[in-house]
């Protein structure tokens, strides 16, 4: 079994990821902005089809002025941790019972592999005829996209615990609630933590799509109507705004937490 | 458990040898699993049917079974035979939907699949190409497919080349990422081997990087479309001018319920079909066939 180092702190993983990427990035972006304003500069009617990265900027001033910005962006990143903590508390006690009890999972298994083949777009449509376009259209395609990646991940995770260790704890005296808590729920942890990962990402796009669709004020809508608007560079601020969000959640939270719960309670026994 | 068993031995007749032969014909635990997993969807089906029955919701949300079957018939009405429907006639709406999403599907993937995996063999074999195309990789992955839709829009207008783009944006990076870890994946040694025996750098992509990345590939395939699908339906939904997302959208503005619901049918199955007996299978054979499960330490 491998030795457990210490967790690096969260400053030292940025320090080490700035040192590494930081020069390649800077010329990235360098040349990204160059090609950009040329390609800009040389077509007809920029500010229809590709306005300038100024201009961009400067949308951005202007709405942060206005205030729109932060209020749509507010309101995009409430609806996502909303939709996804709730669809993760449905999903990981649901997939922990499938993980259990072979019937329950044998039960279940078919209908959940079918409803995940659903994806939460397609039945976005059904949920607008029933519920109109409100909050409550988009939570609930939240909450559908969301809980069936995590439910599968956390079957998986249980079944993959040795049976042996269920079985020692159960020769110790362990009562069911106890193995739950003491075997089964801390062995599952890296898979809860990869489902979670998967299913706040999933969830992330059903955010932007249920608010494109269903006309609610946030990331999604703002650049709807930017293309309705013809203003193209409220278009292309908003999907950089969702772009980065995306890297910043995914990259510097979600997955440092999901290597340190696989380094912390990942069975990797030699 | 043990409590089925002895209910199963007591059965008497007909009934019992009958159930022994089906038991023994599947196998007892295929069938175990087989009826268990039916719960579900019989309950589903009794429920509905006693929806419409008893009208708890109105029909206007939950349409009638028969409804949703009748959609198909009824907007393939005015189609003249298999021929009308396989020259897209304008009368075939149904069809014609169909047609057209697979359509674009099977384009993208032409398109999308062959540059998707020739540049992540690129990067995954050039530490340069991939210092520089990962990062915009990783930028383009995260604004995922449907953020692009309404610039799509703006570039192409509403139609075939905003769906097409859409989705070979989605399959492309799928692709690119995969193949590159696939290729980095693939031990050194065996590259080296070729160079070795006297092999050109032609060789060791066609001999070493290529079959070593081909598990990495096929998955990759199968995720990316996977993701293409419903990116494509959110697109069609949104820039479309046909196709199912398309369908379901309109009908749904319409409050035609019933054909939502064979729409919404018509991906998922259409889906499942493709993952589970083609993409699925070939994933499963090029991990046996290509597969390094032995490594050099």
């Amino acid at each position: 079994m491998q030795q457990r180092n210490d967790a690096p702190s969260l400053g030292w993983r940025i320090n080490k990821l700035l040192q590494l990427d930081a020069m390649n990035l800077v010329i990235l972006v360098i040349a990204v902005y160059i090609i950009w304003s040329v390609i800009s500069a040389l077509i007809d009617n920029p500010a229809r089809y590709l306005p300038s990265p100024i201009a961009v900027a400067v949308s951005s001033v202007d709405m942060l002025y206005k205030g729109l910005l932060p209020s749509y962006f507010g309101d995009t990143l409430v609806r996502l941790i909303f939709g996804s903590t709730i669809g993760l508390l449905l999903g990981i006690p649901f997939g922990l019972l499938l993980g259990i009890n072979r019937t329950v999972a044998d039960m279940f298994h078919p209908i959940m592999n079918f409803f995940q083949s659903v994806s939460g777009i397609a039945i976005f449509p059904i949920i607008v005829v029933w519920w109109g376009n409100s909050d409550k259209t988009i939570f609930a395609v939240i909450l559908y996209t969301a809980f069936f990646p995590i439910a599968f991940n956390v079957l998986s995770g249980v079944r993959e615990i040795p049976i042996r260790y269920i079985s020692a704890a159960r020769t110790l005296g362990a009562s069911r609630y106890q193995i739950i808590k003491d075997v089964l729920f801390p062995g599952a942890m890296p898979h809860i933590a990869t489902g979670s990962r998967l299913s706040i990402g999933f969830a992330w796009r059903a955010v932007i799509a249920g608010e494109m669709l269903a006309g609610r004020q946030g990331l999604g809508w703002m650049i709807f109507t930017g293309q309705d608007a013809d203003n193209t560079a409220e278009v292309i601020l908003g999907m950089v705004m969702i772009g980065v969000t995306w890297i910043i959640l995914d990259h510097y939270l979600l997955r440092p937490m999901e290597a340190d719960t696989i380094e912390r309670w990942g069975l990797v026994q030699r | 458990m043990s409590d089925a068993i002895a209910k199963e031995s007591s059965a008497e007749g007909a009934f019992a040898s009958l159930s022994v032969a089906i038991q023994t014909r599947i196998g007892r635990q295929r069938l175990r699993k087989i009826i268990l997993g039916s719960i579900p969807f019989v309950v589903i089906f009794v429920l509905w049917q006693m929806n419409t029955a008893f009208e708890w919701l109105p029909a206007v949300f939950i349409p009638p079974l028969g409804d949703v079957f009748g959609a198909a018939i009824t907007l393939q009405e005015d189609c003249v035979g298999i021929g009308g429907a396989l020259t897209m006639d304008n009368s075939c709406l149904l069809t014609n939907h169909i047609f057209s999403s697979i359509g674009r599907v099977i384009l993208a993937a032409v398109i999308g699949l062959p540059l998707g995996i020739a540049f992540g063999i690129l990067a995954g074999m050039n530490r340069t190409v991939s210092r520089y195309l990962e990062p915009v990789g990783v930028f383009a992955n995260s604004i995922s497919g449907i953020a692009w839709i309404p610039l799509a829009i703006v570039w192409f207008g509403v139609g075939w080349m905003t769906t097409l783009f859409i989705m070979l944006n989605t399959i492309f990076w799928l692709m690119f990422f995969n193949s590159m870890l696939g290729v980095r994946s693939v031990a050194k040694v065996y590259e080296q081997s070729v160079l070795t025996m006297g092999g050109s750098r032609m060789d060791v992509i066609r001999q070493v990087y290529f079959p070593g990345a081909m598990p990495s590939i096929i998955t990759g395939m199968r995720i990316s479309l996977g993701f293409g699908w419903r990116a494509l339906i959110a697109a069609e939904m949104i820039g479309g001018d046909s196709g199912l997302g398309f369908m379901i959208f309109v009908s749904a503005e319409e409050f035609k319920i019933e054909e939502v619901f064979l729409g919404v049918i018509i991906i998922s199955l259409i889906y499942m079909a493709t993952d589970r007996y083609l993409l699925a299978p070939l994933e499963k054979w090029t991990v046996e066939r290509w597969g390094l499960i032995w490594k050099p330490t």
